[in-house]
């Protein structure tokens, strides 16, 4: 069956989501011009604006609506340390541990050799630049604990140590009030070849 | 052997990549020790509290289930087999190039116990991660070998006479080794190289390097056109 022209240009447009397919996008569209205009003009509206004004901090690289995003011109942070972060949801949760008080870079990816993701998409000359700002004093590698954010804390790592830059790994192991157990194998097993002395 | 039965419990694997697959899901390219290359749907593997999300990684030793033999299987559940390699830095980079070869040289469904044992092996040497180079040589050696492609090392290409270490060869891929002069192209080595390799002996620096361009010549040979990925990241690495 073929719609008029204009709500197969939403269905396909409604495409470019990931993990969208025709199908889902069809319920979408549906869901939205039935059951919900207000809800889609506001998505249509939304959008729109976020497109115009939503850019990448030149400090941080994670979204922002001003040159310089708002963590990086607080004033109130570190500015020695610089945490090195996957995506924006990543920086979001490491804020969430009120535990760190530095920097940001987020590279917006990770390195996937497989997949032909390499060093020139991930935005590793913006990085290099922000590290060697003359402040940063320790840069902290926070990319995921998966075998891509472990070839991406290296390859950063080797990156900023040729350039004498002090780099650290955050640490993987037992989770909070973790029981031995009732810990995953894998967890376990990196726990203990990854284990560290007691001084 | 085939690969006709529905349902496959409990059987040793390596997952070589894996990527997202409609909404929540994966396609996992696994390589089993009994039925070679495979690829399998996990299904809502990428929800957030999925078992399988952790598990799927690369370089581990892990015992898979399955079932159906389409093309694309349905995975049920994989299991820690125990042991672990922990690729660090370079070494995980050259385990990258190891799925990489796999993926780009292996047909799918085609067994090759001994290739997985080698495999298997090679991650165990690169999780000690020394002599990474070494250690690529004799996989590579090995997964052309397994292929069908086993390199002449000890004998000349047409005449079969025995190679000799002080003699200087161009190695043509597909021929083999042919004494200086005689051919129009190939890998330019002394014999000493090809000696060394058929025994896998790697501790002369020159066999080292010469090795690394007859098999990088080899594997482009085989490759055709597309090139590795892999491999340009670890050039890059090297130029940082
Ligand atoms: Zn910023």
């Amino acid at each position: 069956m073929q719609g008029p022209a204009t709500l197969e240009q939403l269905i396909e447009a409604l495409r470019c989501l990931p993990g969208v397919g025709p199908k889902s996008a069809q319920r979408m569209a549906y869901h939205l011009l039935q059951r919900d205009r207000a809800g889609a003009r506001h998505l249509a509206l939304s959008l729109d604006r976020a497109l115009e004004h939503i850019r990448h901090c030149l400090k941080c690289n994670n979204f922002s609506e001003s040159e310089i995003c708002h963590l990086c011109a607080s004033g109130k942070r570190n500015p020695q340390q610089l945490c090195v972060v996957e995506m924006p949801t990543d920086l979001m949760l490491l804020e969430q541990t009120q535990a760190y008080s530095g920097m940001y870079f987020v590279l917006m990816g990770r390195l996937s050799p497989l997949d032909g993701i390499g060093p020139r998409d991930i935005h590793l000359d913006r990085l290099l630049a922000r590290a060697q700002d003359g402040e940063v004093q320790e840069v902290i590698l926070a990319t995921n604990y998966t075998v891509e954010g472990e070839a991406t804390a290296h390859y950063v790592g080797e990156l900023l140590k040729a350039r004498n830059i002090k780099v650290s790994r955050i640490a993987r192991g037992l989770p909070m009030g973790g029981e031995i157990e009732h810990v995953d194998i894998g967890t376990l097993a990196q726990a203990l070849i990854e284990r560290r002395t007691l001084n | 052997m085939s690969s006709g039965f529905a349902r496959q419990d409990n059987q040793q694997v390596y997952v070589l990549h894996t990527y997202p697959f409609k909404e929540t899901s994966l396609v996992v390219e696994l390589f089993s020790r009994q039925f070679g290359r495979i690829a399998a749907v996990a299904k809502g593997a990428r929800r957030p509290r999925a078992a399988m999300r952790g598990m799927l990684q690369a370089f581990q030793p892990l015992a898979a289930s399955w079932s159906g033999k389409s093309e694309l299987r349905l995975l049920h559940g994989v299991e820690w087999r125990g042991g672990m390699h922990l690729l660090h830095g370079q070494a995980l980079i050259c385990g990258f190039y190891l799925n990489e070869l796999i993926l780009r040289l292996l047909p799918r469904e085609d067994p090759h116990e001994v290739l997985f044992e080698h495999y298997e092996a090679a991650l165990v040497q690169l999780a000690n991660a020394r002599q990474l180079e070494q250690i690529l040589r004799r996989f590579e050696k090995r997964l052309l070998q397994e292929l069908g492609y086993a390199l002449p090392l000890e004998h000349e290409a047409d005449s079969a006479l025995p190679v000799e270490a002080n003699r200087e060869y161009d190695y043509v891929p597909e021929r083999g080794p042919v004494p200086r002069g005689e051919a129009q192209s190939g890998v330019q080595l002394r014999g000493k190289t090809l000696l060394d390799m058929a025994r896998d002996d790697y501790s002369d620096a020159l066999t080292l390097q010469q090795s690394k361009l007859l098999m990088r010549a080899l594997i482009s040979h085989y490759l055709g056109n597309r090139p590795l990925h892999t491999r340009q990241l670890l050039i890059d690495l090297q130029q940082l």
